[in-house]
Parts: structure tokens; sequence; C-alpha cells
């Protein structure tokens, strides 16, 4: 045979079908598929050890129960833990991704803090008499809060102030009918867990003048005017005819007859979008209190700390009188506006916040200190507004903090001159000294009495995934519900009532949190106002013109868009701090053409 | 015309013996295991079963292989005099030094596959998927995939699996038939989260 062209020619073409006929090529074809799977700039998830770590979300009172799935310690994925009898395995969007939360980049990074503590220590030595030290707590009711208040008692003219919190339980599982005034029942109120789990037992009476969510899933909507919540409380109290009611509010007589009956036949609850709401008054004209409504015992403290400054709301404080504010603003917590907090500052004030983010009090501070955020450090969570029973829930790091950060507590410890000491553990022991209540287990589902369980044992299980809970009790009446109340001042000259576009969380606000949910397009800008087309109409507006919004406390340019799912009467808003503080606690507004 | 018919032929056996004997061998990259560890001796002498060392924590997750920890509960001390054992003592539990364990039935990246319901819920053995690992004398040298980063076990032993055959590897389709067989749902979220 010789070798010619055309043999040449043969001879690949043999090879080229004979390598059809072995797995040569149909495996580099699946090969390099998988090859592309793993080019650069591809996410490689972690790998090594993988285990179940529990702890509790911080990010708002609710505190549910966190089961985190880690890969080499690393926190992957969050989850709830189902034999929980409060959260009952649930978890809010926010608390399924809140291990990214210290990876946020707009997370506060570094602080003066050697700077801060001088000055904070020089004003404090130096300041005049009658001026006095203050700590604002967002998040009152945890140890540090106790932390604040022994603090603030050790030092001459110390206050702690804190937002109004309920001195109250709602017990929804006791509960037949819910009459909610805009409390979003289902949308972060309270625990999620333990709302969804009562709801199959409760009717739902949503009463707002837009259909939020909460009352797209309620079983009745009375889509009352905006700004007449008290004349359909006054009717349900038997103080105004139905009649007069329904001409005030323009819902038909016999949904507001009907809402009236079905409270009045028992095991009702009302509940507010603000828990200090007058409305919650109604309770005690319906004969919730002790029933649905209860009185809830605090945890038990070390006796060395029952020496602690009282609450001060911050507009008890004397004006001009704070020569020291200390703020922390290290979790997301109930907002106090800062033309509430400026006039009680002394002219020289020295002013420090404890925060995450370079919004919020940060544009109001002197001195900025980087905070540590959830799952960075260990915190007990308070009791929310639906858990009857005292809980405490420690919420264990489950990872180390990602940069310098300074421990509000520890801080403001020190510059009291407090013994040095872990508050958490010293609280965990007065706890266990009693003998009250159980300590429940989340690894195997255990409850155990605590008079059963060894102190050391107990702490273990706290960090390693467990709470306290105490018994049961005999309910009893909460105080400050008084009948007939006094309804806020209406303001004729602002037509408009305010509505969130967004709910935060029954007035938590944390800046980092709203740029976590506005990274949407669909989420609403700051400087947008949305009206109806009537209101628009009225005020000379026209979709996408430059407004002015009006309020009692100030005024903001923004852009109007003219929306006909928004009623007349309302204006919508973006919510967060910057709107909480423009608007107030009772919002009306004015909406004029720019 | 015959010459013609002979150069075809000898070009497609060339390519025939390439792909079916040569292609095998260059195409995988072949690693030794960091100790050689006997299953067989383990299963025998000691009496261990497989739960003993691979095992589930409380919580439900899967041990995988063991670490250093837990071989060093009864190798602290050297027991036995053969090489394999001196050089595992004085390379890894003196020095307390993680065995570096090249595992063949490593899922890729973009898989979740849990034991715990495997074993617990659908009460498979361990052979139905590993074999008899369990039982072999010593550790084959772990045998890998340089394009697609997968061991030979994900892919199959035979390097003939072309799609055709579905069975013996740890591929998706190896997965997709045993839930067919069993009457099991699946559905791409349930492994790949």
């Amino acid at each position: 045979m010789t070798t010619t062209r055309r043999n040449l020619f043969k001879f690949a073409g043999g090879g080229a079908a004979g390598a059809l006929l072995t797995p040569a090529p149909w495996r580099l074809i699946t090969d390099t598929a998988l090859w592309s799977e793993n080019w650069p700039g591809i996410p490689r998830p972690a790998r090594g050890e993988i285990r179940a770590r529990f702890t509790h979300c911080t990010l708002c009172p609710a505190g549910c129960a966190v089961r985190a799935r880690c890969v080499n310690g690393q926190p992957v994925s969050l989850a709830g833990v189902k034999p929980h009898p409060i959260s009952n395995g649930a978890l809010c969007p926010w608390g399924i991704a809140g291990h990214h939360l210290p990876y946020h980049p707009e997370r506060l990074r570094k602080g003066p803090v050697q700077e801060a503590t001088a000055a904070v220590a020089r004003a404090i030595s130096q300041r005049g008499a009658g001026e006095c030290v203050a700590v604002l707590d967002l998040r009152p009711g945890r140890t540090a809060s106790l932390t604040y208040r022994r603090a603030m008692a050790s030092i001459e003219n110390g206050i702690y102030l804190a937002p109004r919190q309920p001195a109250y339980a709602v017990d929804l599982a006791a509960a037949r009918t819910v009459v909610s005034f805009g409390a979003p029942l289902f949308d972060g109120w309270g625990t999620p867990g333990n709302v969804f789990a009562a709801r199959d037992h409760f009717r739902l009476i949503q009463v707002e003048p837009v259909e939020t969510r909460t009352g797209a899933l309620s079983d009745v909507w009375l889509p009352i005017r905006p700004g007449t919540e008290a004349a359909i409380a006054s009717a349900l109290a038997g103080d105004m005819t139905i009649a007069e009611a329904a001409r005030a509010t323009g819902v038909e007589e016999e949904a507001i007859g009907a809402v009236k009956e079905a409270a009045d036949r028992g095991s009702t609850v009302v509940v507010a979008s603000d828990p200090g709401s007058p409305l919650m008054s109604l309770n005690a004209k319906l004969g919730a209190l002790k029933h649905t409504v209860v009185a809830r015992r605090e945890s038990p403290v070390p006796d060395a700390w029952k020496k602690a400054a009282p609450v001060t709301e911050i507009a008890a404080a004397a004006d001009g009188a704070i020569r020291v504010l200390l703020i922390d603003e290290s979790l997301p917590g109930g907002y106090v506006p800062w033309r509430e907090i400026e006039p009680k500052l002394a002219a020289n004030a020295v002013v420090a916040v404890f925060t995450s983010t370079s919004q919020g009090y940060a544009r109001r501070a002197q001195y900025v200190l980087p905070a540590p955020v959830y799952p960075e450090v260990a915190e007990d969570v308070g009791p929310a507004i639906d858990t009857v029973a005292a809980v405490f829930r420690v919420a264990a790091p489950l990872v180390a903090p990602l940069v310098p950060v300074v421990n509000p507590a520890g801080f403001v410890a020190q510059i009291a001159g407090l013994p040095p000491g872990d508050p958490l553990r010293e609280r965990a022991d007065a706890i266990h000294q009693t003998g009250r209540g159980t300590l429940l287990s989340y690894a195997d589902g255990k409850s155990t009495p605590v008079k059963e369980v060894a102190a050391d044992d107990f702490w273990k299980t706290l960090n390693q995934g467990g709470c306290w809970m105490d018994d049961a009790g005999k309910k009893s009446a909460p105080s400050g519900f008084g009948w007939p109340v006094t309804w806020p001042t209406r303001h004729d000259d602002l037509p408009l009532a305010v509505v969130a576009a967004e709910f935060n969380r029954g007035g938590l606000a944390s800046p980092l949190m709203s740029k976590l949910e506005r990274e949407s397009n669909l989420r609403m800008a700051a400087n947008h106002v949305v009206l109806s087309p009537a209101d628009a109409h009225a005020s000379g507006i026209e979709n996408g013109s430059p407004c002015l919004l009006e309020t009692a406390c100030g005024r903001m340019n923004a852009a109007a868009t003219i929306d006909p799912g928004v009623p007349a009467g309302v204006v919508e808003v973006a919510g967060g701090p910057r709107m909480a503080e423009l608007c107030g606690a009772n919002p009306r507004a004015r909406v004029v053409r720019a | 015309m015959i010459g013609g018919k002979i150069a075809f032929a000898s070009g497609m056996l060339v390519a025939l013996a390439c792909g079916w004997l040569a292609f095998p061998r260059i195409l995988y990259q072949t690693r030794p295991q960091p100790v050689d560890f006997s299953h067989k001796v383990h299963a025998d002498k000691a009496g261990a079963k497989c739960e003993d060392c691979h095992s589930f924590r409380d919580d439900g997750t899967y041990a995988g292989i063991p670490t250093l920890d837990k071989c060093s509960g009864c190798h602290a001390a050297a027991m036995g005099t053969t090489a394999a054992e001196k050089s595992f003592i004085d390379q890894y539990v003196t020095p307390n030094r993680e065995p570096q364990w090249l595992s063949y039935a490593r899922q890729p990246e973009n898989v979740y596959f849990s034991h715990v319901s495997h074993v617990k819920l659908g009460r498979l053995t361990c052979e139905q998927c590993h074999g008899g690992e369990g039982s072999t004398g010593g550790l084959r040298p772990y045998q890998l995939d340089p394009i697609s980063g997968y061991s030979r076990d994900i892919w199959g032993r035979p390097v003939n699996r072309t799609g055709l055959r579905t069975e013996g590897g740890m591929k998706m389709d190896d997965c997709v038939n045993c839930h067919r067989r069993q009457g099991l749902e699946y559905s791409c979220l349930g492994c790949h989260k």
C-alpha cells in the first residue's frame, strides 16, 4: 500500500468515524459543559464541616428562635426552630436573610472611639448644676437596658430615656375576635409564627383607610375615611350611635353593626398600629383586660440591679438639661424624632451614637461609634407584645464582628464605673435561682423545669440553643386603660392622612434595613408622595410634578405620583426615620404645588 | 481501492484504540489518599460498623468523613507495628494535623445531598450508593477528572457511560432513576438549592 494523499484522507476519515464509536468525544462534550460551570466569577459555596447552631433573631422584639446552617462555622442559611412554642418555626423575610447584615455595604466600619470616650468623660466631669447625662435606648427591655439604667442610677443626674413601651401583653390564643386599627397583624406585628398559629381561632376585623396586606387577608376590612378611627372606637364602646359612626367614617351601618355585634360577644381584643394609642383603652370597655390583654411579669434580675434609674420619656426631660447624650441605635428600634430630642440638649451637649449606619442619628451626633450588628454579639431579646409569659432568650453570636466595634452597654458601664462582669450570665443565674419556669432546648425540643437543671447547664443551654419561659401564672389586668379617653387634636388645615407605603414593623426603623428593602425598584423612593386623582386635582398637582409635603413638624420637597389606588384623603409616603421625623405619631399632611 | 479500505480501517482502529484504551488513562489524574486506611481491618478486628465513624450528629446533620478527634479516640498511641500505623501516628495524631482525605463521593457545588433523609427516611444502605467500599482492604487512589473537577466515582467507574447506561455512578441520572424506581418525587429544587 502506497502512501497517497487520497489514503491519508481515508485514514483521517476512518479515524473520525472510529472516534465517534468511543466515549472520548461524548465525554469531552459533557466535561466541557461541567467545566464551564466552574469558570472564575461563578460564586462557590463554602466547603467544610456542616453544623447547625441556634440563636435568636434580634432584628425586632419578636426574638424568633433561629437554626443556622453553618459551614466551617460560617452561617450560610437561617431557618426557624420548629419546637419553639412562640415563634413556631417561622421566620420573616428579614430574619431569614439576617446573616447577611454584617456584610452590608453601607455598614459603618470605623469611628473615633478614643476621642468619644475622652469627650464624654470630660463633659460628665465639667457639667454644670442641673445638667444631666442621658442614655437613649431604642430597644428597652433587654439586659443591656438594665445596664443603662444601673449606670444612670450611679451617675448624678443620670436619666434613662426610652420610647414608650406597652405595659401589657396581648394573648392572641385567647381571642375570638381581633379588632385591629391599622395594626399590621400579618406583616410583622408581634411574633409572626405566633400570630399565624393563632389565626385559625380568631376573626380579624381590620379598620384602616387603605387596603394593606393585612387588610387583604382579614375577615372584614372596614375602609374608613382617614382619621376617623375614633368614631369606630366610640361606636364599639357605645358612646356613639352606629348611624353617627357610619356618617363619620363613610362605612355602611350594617358593617359597623356586625363588627359591634362580634366585639360584644366576648373574647375580643383591640390592637392599634401604635401600641400606646388611646384606641387601646377600648379593651377596657370590651372586657378584654385580664382575658386577652394581660399584665406580664418581669423576668427576674439580680438583687444588686434593683437600684436602677426609672424609664423616662423624652418629653419628660427638662429643656436644655442634657449635657451628655448617648444613643444606643445598635438594634432597630422605636425612632424618637430629633425634633423632640434637640430642645432637651444643652448648648454645649456631647452627643454620641452607637450605630451600624451613618444614617439615622449619626447625622446629628458629634461622635458616631460603630456598633455590632446581628448576629455578631451576644444579646438578649425582651418579650414581644404577644408574648404573655416572661422570657429570657440569648442571641448567641454566629460570626465574630467583621469590623472593630464598640459594645454600647460596655461603654456606658465603663463610663459610669459599674463593676466589670457578664450581665447576661448574672441575669441567667438570677433567673435560675428563682427556680421558676421551664428551660426549652431546641436541639431535642425538650422542656425541663428549671428546678431540675444545674446553673451551668442552664447557661450552656441558653447559649447553645434554648430559652427560658416563665410559668403561665394567674392572668392579671394591666394598668393604664381608662375610658373615656382624650383623642388627639385634629389638624383641620392638614386634610390628608399620611400612610407609609412600606410597613416599618410597628415603628421599628433602621436605615440599614430600609436600604435592604429598598434595593428593589418597586420600592417607593423617599422623596416621592402618592395622591389620589381627586386630591391631586384639588391641589392642582399633575403626575410627576414637584410638590411640597407639609406637616405639623415641617415640610419636604417631593415629586408627586397620582394613583387611583390611593383613596381620597390619603397621601402615601415612603417609610423610614426621615418620614417619622416629618410626620410624627399622628400624621396629617397637606400637599401643595412647589 | 483495497489500499483505501485498509487506510480507512487503520484510521478507525487507531481512533478506537485511543478512545477506549488511552483516553481513560489520560482523562483522570490519580492522587493517593493521605493515609493507608483499611475499612476491612476496622470492621473485622475492631468490629466497627459504618455508623460508628460516619455518624449523624444529635442535630441530624451528617458528620461525613470522621475528623482526627474520632480517630484519636482509639489511636492516641500506635495500635500495632505496621508502617501505616506508625506513619499515621507520626504525621497526624502526634502533631494533631487533620488528614486531607479525598472524598470519592463529593457531590458538585450545585448539589445539596442530605444523608439523613436517605438513610433514616429512605432506609438506604451504605452499599447502595458507595458499593463495597466499606469492606476494602485499602483505600484506592482518588481519580480526578481535571476538566470537570469531579471525582471518577461521580461519573461512574466505567468510562463508557455515555448517558445510555444509567447505573453505577452518582450522577443526576442515577439519582433520578432511583427516585423513579421507588416512585418518589424528584424535582430540580429538591437537590439544586
